[in-house]
């Protein structure tokens, strides 16, 4: 049997994946800008890194361009690494100061 | 069965709980939240086709990612609630301007024309195990390679920081 | 290539000599690999290679900026001393490595074909520098640093990497030439939007990692809080990494749209320029005014980038090489003079720290006066030189498009002389009541060998020209 061209990439067009990968990157953006919470920052930049593997699969499967998808791999290897030395840092900070409130971290002022 | 509807149901789901993990308190209720995000992301996955990334999605993002979120939020007991320190204009400020963004978004890419579907060169094995296998091994060896340098770094940094050393509290 | 790979290899060699626990070893190895990195960096020279399905483009220009990288952190292993404030908690084998591990970053940003080379470069860079900023582990400022600098910088990655999606959209490549041929060729439906939202999402995210006004409000929380080793590593490396990276993807593949990121950049380094010197003017710690300082050069930089003319490299080139040589002397003098007399545990910082060090120690205050004056761009040092070529990159560009920008420099150069003799009036004219620092060979070696090399590159500015 032939392969076919998936539903939704005849069905849906391209720029509803655009707008949604965008408000997607969006929440994540001013969930960076207003929660005090270390690890409720670090969420709300991971909610980004995975509206640019959605905006990057779309793409890719709009053309059927393989390579975009390789980059999403890419791109969740790095995430992994990033989580690690993150969560890292943020367990050293607790260890310290008993708290990951970023408003407490205010030595650096002025 | 039309799959449109398949379709808006999973990007409300997702847009929701994505706005769920930005404004719940618990942080533990904003993990849930964020696996439940993935889940909804890597069904997307799967109706465009991407099966391999639709897995790994799950694996690496909601199986090791979130698990360690998890790990270090119980590990630190997280659980009670703290009341945050940022008053709500500021609150108010980011979510203007995150609208703001957002509608110049959109606004800058109304006008983008897209190439229509070639249906005689379309490929719909991209996704597959087997065609990413072969570009990730033969065009990405490179970046493939070196991506291990970041882990080398990544592994020797979180044992560094996270160790305990002698003398200091354990938490 | 050829050091890309030994520098990996090397890395891990570092943390394997880390079981012999002794400084007297891993130092002299350390230096040693990054000299051999240095050597097979040079074996390539007048060839041009591409690697790997192009992946990685090796020129003179990438070993010229390489090795730029590498002689910085040559002189900053060299000027590390200790890491943290007991020697029993410190890892000097693991941070050592990392260090290596993060020049293989660099020099992957330096050679890129292809927007994922730049993207795990950039990853590599700034996960190191994370951990780096966070390894004083028992000083709450320094921990702090590491967090906001952690938070933002994932933050702007997050932003860099949506633009290469868009990009991606509307050109159907991640390869610099494909992109470039996709935005210069003009396809028949016109260049999408989707490349012009993606263009600016990529400038952000580049901008933020090298300091540039709007997007340096981390730069001074960080570069103070991080131990001062790796300030300076921090503000050299970096810097010339992501301005090789920036002008390589600007011209390269965005030629075509020039005109839209021309008007970004020179909006963004008139901002840089005036925020950065006229904030360093009001500091009274004096790594608090390099951090500033270093913003303002981030500036000084962008002019070049902007003008782009086929000189622009070797401007480039030239300032970071006198920028980075004159910066690394200023954070050696720093960390011998503030370790001297500790405020409260912490060292201290301020300008009074230098009162009467020219009494004390002759050569420590003779080093600071001639980094500070090669800073401040006064001639018969390299900074002149540098500021020189890169206000001629922007003339060549015509009076018109650049005018503004080049008046603002020009005034703003006026500024950082200000607070660049700060530094040297508090060490020459004032008196301090503190013991001369004993200074050890391998460091008085490194001062007095980077002072030569910015009097030397004032003196003869041809001698090194000729290569770029």
């Amino acid at each position: 049997m032939q392969p076919t061209i998936p539903d939704v990439v005849q069905t849906i067009p391209l720029p509803y994946y655009i707008w949604f990968a965008s408000a997607l990157f969006v929440i994540g953006i001013v969930g960076v800008l207003t929660r005090r919470n270390a690890i409720i920052i670090f969420m709300s930049v991971e909610v980004m890194l995975n509206a640019v593997n959605l905006l990057l699969v779309a793409f890719s499967a709009y053309r059927s361009d393989p390579a975009g998808q390789v980059f999403v791999f890419f791109i969740m290897a790095v995430a992994a690494a990033e989580v690690s030395v993150g969560l890292a840092i943020i367990v050293m900070i607790y260890r310290n100061i008993q708290s990951i409130d970023i408003g407490l971290l205010n030595r650096l002022k002025g | 069965m039309n799959v449109n509807y398949i379709w808006y149901f999973l990007t409300f789901l997702t847009l929701v709980s994505a706005i769920m993990v930005v404004v719940v308190r618990n942080p533990i209720h904003s993990v849930l939240y964020l696996i439940l995000t993935f889940f909804c992301i890597s069904a997307h996955y799967v109706l465009l086709n991407a099966q391999f990334l639709a897995a790994v999605n799950v694996i690496v993002y909601a199986g090791a990612i979130m698990v360690l979120f998890l790990f270090v939020i119980m590990f630190l007991n997280l659980r009670e609630y703290t009341a945050e320190s940022k008053t709500n204009l500021v609150k108010l400020g980011a979510a203007v301007l995150g609208g703001v963004l957002l509608v110049i978004i959109v606004a800058a890419l109304r006008s983008m024309q897209i190439e229509p579907l070639n249906k005689a060169t379309y490929n719909s094995q991209v996704g597959m195990v087997e065609s990413l296998g072969k570009v990730l091994f033969r065009d990405y060896l490179l970046p493939f390679e070196l991506i291990t340098v970041l882990f080398f770094v990544a592994m020797v940094g979180a044992v560094m920081l996270g160790k305990r050393e002698t003398g200091e509290r354990n938490f | 290539m050829l050091s890309i790979i030994s520098l990996s290899l090397f890395g891990i060699l570092n943390l394997f000599l880390g079981f012999l626990k002794s400084r007297r070893v891993l130092l002299p190895a350390t230096l040693l690999f990054i000299a051999l990195a240095f050597a097979a960096n040079l074996l390539d020279w007048n060839h041009q290679y591409v690697y790997f399905r192009d992946m990685l483009r090796t020129n003179n220009l990438f070993i010229n900026f390489s090795s730029i990288i590498l002689l910085t952190t040559f002189l900053t292993v060299a000027i590390s001393r200790s890491f943290g404030t007991d020697e029993e908690h410190t890892h000097p084998a693991e941070y050592y490595a990392i260090m290596l591990f993060s020049v293989v970053g660099a020099l992957m940003m330096v050679g890129f074909e292809n927007l994922i080379m730049l993207f795990i470069g950039l990853e590599i860079l700034s996960v190191s520098l994370y951990v780096l900023t966070g390894s004083d582990k028992r000083s709450l400022r320094s921990n702090e640093a590491a967090l906001k600098y952690f938070l933002m910088g994932s933050f702007a990655t997050g932003i860099f990497l949506f633009g290469i999606a868009l990009v991606y959209g509307a050109t159907g490549s991640f390869n610099l030439s494909a992109i470039g041929s996709y935005v210069s060729g003009g396809p028949t439906t016109g260049i999408s939007p989707l490349l012009y939202v993606g263009l600016l999402f990529i400038l952000a995210g580049m901008l933020f990692k090298v300091s540039a006004a709007p997007f340096h409000f981390w730069t001074p929380d960080v570069y103070d809080g991080a131990p001062t080793l790796f300030t300076a590593f921090m503000s050299t490396v970096v810097k010339t990494a992501g301005f090789a990276a920036l002008y390589r993807l600007l011209t390269v593949s965005f030629t075509g749209v020039y005109g839209l990121w021309w008007q970004v950049l020179t909006g963004v380094t008139v901002l840089t320029l005036l925020v950065g010197n006229i904030t360093a003017v009001y500091q009274s710690s004096v790594k608090r005014m390099l951090a500033y300082s270093s913003v303002s050069h981030a500036g000084y930089l962008l002019i070049a980038v902007a003008a782009k003319t086929p000189q622009s490299p070797s401007a480039i080139l030239f300032y970071s090489l006198a920028y980075s040589i004159a910066t690394i002397t200023g954070f050696a003098v720093l960390i011998l003079v503030a370790e001297q007399k500790p405020i409260e545990g912490r060292p201290d910082e301020r300008y009074e720290a230098f009162n009467g060090l020219a009494k004390r120690n002759p050569l420590l205050a003779f080093s600071l006066a001639v980094s500070m004056v090669s800073l401040a761009g006064i001639p018969l040092t390299a900074g002149f030189w540098g500021k020189f070529f890169v206000f001629s990159t922007a003339v060549d560009r015509g009076m018109t498009n650049m005018g503004m920008v080049l008046v603002v420099a020009v005034l703003m150069s006026v500024v950082g002389v200000y607070y660049y003799f700060r530094v040297i009036i508090a060490s020459y004219l004032k008196t301090g009541d503190s013991e001369p620092i004993g200074i050890r060979p391998l460091y008085r070696f490194i001062l007095v060998l980077t002072t030569a090399l910015t009097i030397g590159l004032g003196l003869f500015p041809d001698v090194v020209r000729q290569l770029f």
